[in-house]
């Protein structure tokens, strides 16, 4: 303890009021650096509480400069008034007896610095204080006497904030309900909670529950995001009382621990829990948030969660749902009790503004929005209320063309009358661009920010006072009948108005502007249309097969789901494989229920590890699943397309996502930091890269965690271990350091003179805070990463054969997902290029595709040049035709097709059709009663209808076994020496050169296509066709069916009559046998005369040990020249030995 | 920085004028980890929640020294002049207390006066 008799002279001195009075020697500056460096070097040294360099110290300093401000004025002010001492009564109570008698704000501080030590140093290292490098003992104690200030005054500040957020969640809404909910809970097993927005339900029912002594508490969420924000806002509300106790988990991240107590997730994840285990019972409460949503997810969980219940009795439910529609909730429930809490909105004055009739009529083009209507309503604010009431102007618009518009319109009028910063918000935003929004505008300057819905529930702006509804919004809605996803404008419901409307409501008395009339409010429908309701239900009829859940056409949902929408989902998924006749999983099924993916991306994945190519399908299948990574090209920056040129692949969309994937990851590990500029320069949203790679990492675990590919090796040799070892602990400090410097210190917007509302310079990105020259994203993206790994997959090129099997791959995944390109393409300009699906037709292609930019890619180019066209002059004979099959259906204003990958045509058909369908020579077949192709030379056609069975069996042989061997039954994976040699069949198989011709059928032949049940019983009496299939005569469409996708000879055609007994010589050539065939008996016999899989061929053979795994690749070592097959360690250790 | 371990909750602070509640870490005049910093009272602490550091201590209250009374460092529950006192108590001996410490409680009472329990519901 310091003495107190030197605490107070030194207090006396401190009060001195201009301090650098009285000093003899030369002037005392406190705001020197010298000063003020040598009292750190004493004061803040690494083991201090505070530390010199901090942004602690630099706050000190401050407060130093304001105290000594305050400290002279005060000492003017009442120069020497001293105060009496308080009387000394001696019938106080005797713990008052120690009172110091004389007055001094220093008794008022609770805490003090140890100085000993600090002062001798001080002292020891200036003999004589007067002349040294020395502090002066009475500076020291007067830099003593304000840092106890400090040290006080941040305690004040702390305590207050403390004080504060206990106020504050005390005089919510919600508790003054806390008792009765506890209540309820307590007493029934699923409660409702019904409140509206800023009653404080999400933040506050988990504390009241977790308080009450609840623990094993889930609460889902509809967004990812939330449960992030909404576990560090109960962490902190809780003063982190529970510390690990509150988590999250969503797709790619999980603070949960064994300690947690809460945990906050999306309602997708829960439900993969309850298909893990159908029971839960690894929690107690469970909280469905945000149920009014009636996001799918939601309206299914709640499906899933009430057949659990009666098994459960102990579990319990609390659902919490704005107050929409709530008694549809507590009815599904049986009548649970509703707790209906007021919510917390300042009043709001509407203002119904409809724009006028000739105005809207006037408009002209349909597609352009007129500006006109909202700049009025900018207009009328700046009229009405004066620049230094503060409060920022939201607007709801219905899609990105919308927004377009006002913004430019609103951008020359915020540029006229410099008081309007303009920002644009959506999803397809950067999102450093997305950023922007939450900075502050400049005082006097509003900030208007124009909006999808994104801004109505997802994102919370503070400060917004109006609020601007154009009453409409974009949805995608789904046709069941072609499958197509459509993006259409509605009018909004009458929640989504009040939901828009409250947003200028949230921090002070708002007012709303709704660009339509009242009569049309009353007419929207009260509440959004479920997602159930207009989405494809594949995944969700995937997920209730594999947990069981009976049959989807009878399963009570809160609010069933169009029959069509079913019926559709169930017969894709026998279409895609997953469902059997019988509507039950297949192998492959079941494993894709597992996936967090689309079928057909989910497919590729497993397609993909079966030929060793895990590496490139996991990317393309993580790219895939995210938004675009391209952002739409600006008018501002035509360079990008130049730089982009390199990644873009002539084989399509998927293969250009790959390049851009690998790219992006050569980039990242060659230089730390620089795939930041790399990405702007291509306009790339490198947040979508990241995410892929998350994703990627994500696919690759779930695909070893059901054996479909091998666990991967760290590195083996010490010093590389220890290196990674270190370099990681490095990434960890960057981490931390950037964590706790972390501000969220809003920028100050520019007001702009210019077009584009940017406040950031260029470098601002997505490392805001932090040390300078560090990118966080980076560094967080190489902890999670092994970045070694994900080089070596990025790094080696994909062989000519590697590339053709991938698209095989991937094309298969994506079947039946077909387009033919129209007939007429060739005359036709690039942008005007069509394609046909199976049910829908004149499709364009996506402006993103880079089939759109360079059609000539799918041209059969080479007709002109063939020589060999002797045979009449059938139309558009050829040998490349291509087909796109294509990733999704969107339609906006047109349909389109996205992310496109070609392929050839005749291959691709014959492995992948559904239904194939031949005329008796086999030189006429049809696809899935939609594509004709006709083959000049019937025994060409013979011979690959003949390779594509063998084909097709021996694959669904090895896949069939690969997903059964994934149980750990080592020895019931697929053979590799089988699998290789499938592999080199299949890319002979696309070598084929044939000349045929490609031709979608019209409506009239498709109805008149098969000759029909045959009264004749013509059976060919040749047992034992392809390998053992019975040929039974189809009963449908006549001929016979040879196997479950091929019937032969049912096509009507003329010369079908003498098919039967057109017999020619024929010599096979396997067992060179010569004799008369008809093309069945010519079939059969070939197939039966095949010999049995030959060796497997050499490329494969040659370097292969003994026990190849699943994670090797061919890989080609230009320094030594010789080919390997290698996992992508022993890659880098091979090239090592080469530097 | 891992020798750093997050302190664990002791249990619940909680005031017995105003209700506050928090959950203390440590007990006593030395928390741990503040190096040259000592408290002239032996005082309930937590890790300050409002900074990232998580050296930094937060002091949440302590005791009355004349009825014992578990108080917050909140100024409408107890001030410190050299000890801990309540309010109540303070008020009883206002007389004991110097001429600044009885200008600044009225000073309080009056401004609390004209600005009536802080508009508890101003936003969330
Ligand atoms: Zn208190
Ligand atoms: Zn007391």
């Amino acid at each position: 303890m310091p003495s107190s008799e030197k605490e107070r002279r030194a207090q006396r001195r401190s009060r001195d009021p201009s301090p650098s009075r009285g000093h003899r020697g030369g002037r005392w500056d406190w705001s020197s650096a010298e000063t003020r460096g040598r009292l750190e070097e004493l004061y803040f040294r690494e083991q201090d509480y505070i530390r010199a360099g901090s942004e602690d110290s630099r706050q000190f300093w401050a407060f130093f400069e304001r105290l000594q401000l305050f400290q002279t004025l005060k000492a003017e002010g009442e120069p020497a008034l001293r105060a009496p001492p308080a009387r000394a009564d001696p019938s106080a109570a005797p713990g008052l007896a120690g009172l110091p008698q004389e007055y001094d704000p220093r008794y008022r501080i609770n805490l003090s610095v140890l100085s000993g030590e600090v002062e001798g140093l001080a002292r020891g290292r200036s003999r004589g204080p007067r002349r040294g490098p020395g502090v002066p003992a009475e500076r020291l104690s007067q830099f003593r006497a304000a840092l106890l200030h400090y040290l006080d005054f941040a305690q004040k500040q702390s305590f207050a904030k403390l004080a504060k957020l206990q106020r504050e969640r005390a005089a919510l809404p919600i508790a003054q309900y806390r008792d009765r909910l506890l209540r309820a809970v307590a007493q029934n097993q699923v409660v409702v909670v019904a409140g509206d927005t800023g009653c404080g339900k999400s933040t506050q029912v988990p504390q009241y529950l977790l308080a009450a002594g609840y623990s094993h508490v889930a609460c889902t969420q509809p967004r990812r995001i939330a449960c992030i924000s909404l576990a560090k806002r109960v962490g902190f509300e809780s003063l982190h009382r529970y510390g690990a106790e509150v988590g999250y988990q969503i797709r790619f991240e999980s603070t949960r621990s064994p300690a947690t107590k809460i945990v906050f997730l999306t309602e997708g994840l829960l439900l993969r829990h309850v298909q893990r285990e159908p029971a839960l019972p690894g929690y107690q409460v469970l909280i469905a948030d945000e149920v009014h949503e009636r996001h799918l997810h939601s309206d299914f969980l709640l499906g899933v969660l009430r057949r659990l219940l009666p098994a459960r009795p102990d579990l319990k439910l609390v659902l919490m749902s704005a107050t929409i529609n709530i008694r549809l909730f507590a009815g599904y429930f049986g009548g649970a009790p509703v707790v209906q809490v007021p919510g917390r909105l300042f009043p709001i004055t509407v203002v119904y503004q409809p724009i006028p009739q000739e105005e809207a009529a006037a408009s002209g083009k349909p597609e352009r929005l007129d500006p006109r209507p909202y700049l009025r309503v900018l207009q009328a604010i700046d009229h009405k209320y004066p620049p230094e009431e503060r409060g920022d102007l939201l607007v709801f618009l219905s899609g990105v063309a919308e927004i377009g518009a006002v913004l430019e319109a609103a951008q020359a009028y915020a540029t006229h009358t410099q008081r309007w910063v303009v920002l644009p918000l959506h999803s397809t935003l950067s999102i450093a661009e997305q950023d922007k929004v939450f900075d502050m505008p400049p005082p006097g300057v509003r900030k208007c920010i124009v909006s999808t819905n994104i801004a109505e529930t997802s994102v919370t702006i503070d400060g917004v006072r109006f609020v601007l509804d154009s009453g409409k919004v974009k949805e995608l809605s789904y046709d069941p009948q072609a499958k197509l996803q459509r993006l259409q404008e509605f009018w909004i419901s009458r929640a989504s108005a009040e939901q828009r409307k409250g947003r200028a409501g949230r921090t002070g008395p708002g007012v709303c502007y709704r660009l339509y009339a009242e009569s049309d409010y009353d007419a929207f429908a009260p509440y959004p249309v479920p997602e159930i309701q207009r989405v494809a239900l594949d995944a969700l009829v995937l997920q209730m097969k594999s947990m069981g859940l009976g049959d989807p056409r009878t399963f009570p949902f809160l609010e069933p789901p169009p029959q069509s929408s079913l019926e559709t989902a169930v017969r894709y998924l026998r279409e895609q494989g997953a469902l059997d006749g019988a509507e039950s999983l297949t192998p492959i099924g079941s494993l894709l229920a597992q996936l967090p993916v689309d079928v057909v991306i989910g497919k590729m994945l497993v397609l993909g590890a079966l030929f060793g190519l895990a590496g490139p399908v996991l990317t393309v299948a993580a790219a895939l699943s995210v938004q675009s990574p391209f952002l739409r090209p600006t008018r501002t920056n035509p360079d990008c397309a130049t730089a982009r040129r390199p990644l873009e692949s002539p084989h399509g969309d998927p293969l250009t996502l790959l390049n851009t994937f690998n790219e992006w990851v050569q980039v990242k590990s060659e230089r730390a930091g620089g795939s930041r500029k790399w990405c702007r320069r291509r306009g790339l949203e490198e947040h979508r890269l990241y995410e892929a790679a998350n994703l990627r990492r994500q696919f690759q675990e779930l695909l070893r965690d059901h054996g479909l590919l091998g666990a991967v090796q760290g590195p083996r040799d010490s010093s590389a271990r220890q290196s990674r070892h270190r370099e990681r602990r490095e990434l960890h400090h960057l981490r931390r350091r950037h964590e706790e410097t972390e501000g969220r210190k809003r920028k100050v917007l520019k007001l702009q003179g210019g077009e584009t509302g940017s406040s950031s310079d260029e470098g601002a990105g997505a490392g805001r805070a932090g040390p300078p020259g560090v990118d966080i994203q980076d560094v967080k993206f190489k902890l999670r990463h092994n970045v070694d790994e994900l080089q070596a997959a990025a790094g080696t090129a994909l062989s000519s054969h590697q590339l053709a099997l991938l698209k095989l791959v991937l094309c298969r995944g994506l079947y039946p997902q077909l387009a033919a390109p129209d007939q007429y393409n060739s005359c036709r300009k690039d942008s005007d290029q069509i394609f046909h699906t199976k049910n829908k037709q004149g499709i364009v292609l996506h402006p993103t595709c880079i089939f759109a930019g360079s059609p000539e890619l799918l041209q059969t180019t080479e007709e002109k040049a063939e020589p060999g066209r002797s045979r009449g002059s059938q139309e558009g004979l050829g040998s490349r035709h291509q087909l796109l099959a294509f990733v999704s259906l969107l339609e906006t204003n047109k349909p389109y097709l996205v992310n496109c990958l070609r392929a050839p045509a005749l291959p691709a058909l014959l492995l992948f059709s559904r239904a194939l369908d031949t005329s008796a020579d086999c030189t006429r077949l049809v696809a899935d009663s939609w594509l004709e192709l006709c083959v000049l030379d019937s025994e060409a056609a013979l011979r690959l209808l003949s390779t594509a069975l063998q084909l097709r069996a021996a694959w669904e042989g090895l896949l069939n076994r690969q997903l059964e061997g994934r149980r750990g039954e080592p020895g019931r994976g697929p053979d590799l020496r089988e699998v290789a040699t499938l592999r080199q069949r299949l890319l002979e198989f696309l070598q084929h050169k044939v000349q045929y011709s490609l031709r979608r059928l019209t409506a009239l032949e498709k109805q008149n296509l098969y000759v029909g049940p045959q009264t004749v019983a013509a059976a060919p009496g040749l047992p034992g066709l392809f390998q053992g299939a019975e040929m039974t005569p189809d009963e449908e469409k006549g001929g016979y069916r040879v196997t479950e996708f091929l019937t032969y000879n049912c096509l009507t055609s003329d010369t079908d009559l003498y098919s039967d007994c057109l017999r020619s010589f024929w010599t096979c050539p396997h067992c060179a046998l010569y004799m008369p065939f008809t093309p069945l008996e010519r079939m059969n016999h070939e197939s039966s005369c095949r010999p049995q899989p030959q060796e497997a061929p050499p490329e494969e053979a040659a370097e292969s040990p003994a026990k190849a795994t699943a994670l090797q690749r061919p890989y080609h070592c230009d320094a030594c020249e010789r080919d390997f097959m290698f996992t992508s360690t022993e890659i880098l250790r091979h090239r090592k030995q080469h530097q | 920085m891992d020798s750093h371990k997050e302190a664990q909750p002791k249990g619940d602070f909680e005031c017995q004028l105003c209700g506050l509640t928090a959950p203390y870490s440590y007990y006593g005049q030395k928390p741990p980890n503040t190096h040259s910093v000592v408290l002239l009272e032996e005082s309930y602490v937590m890790k300050d929640p409002f900074v990232p550091d998580k050296d930094k201590f937060l002091i949440l209250g302590s005791q009355c020294s004349l009825c014992n009374r578990r108080v917050c460092v909140g100024t409408e529950c107890s001030l410190f002049y050299s000890k801990r006192f309540c309010l109540p108590c303070v008020n009883e001996n206002l007389q004991e207390f110097p001429l600044e410490i009885r200008q600044d409680l009225d000073k309080r009472k009056s401004h609390s006066k004209s600005h009536p329990s802080k508009k508890a519901d101003a936003r969330t």
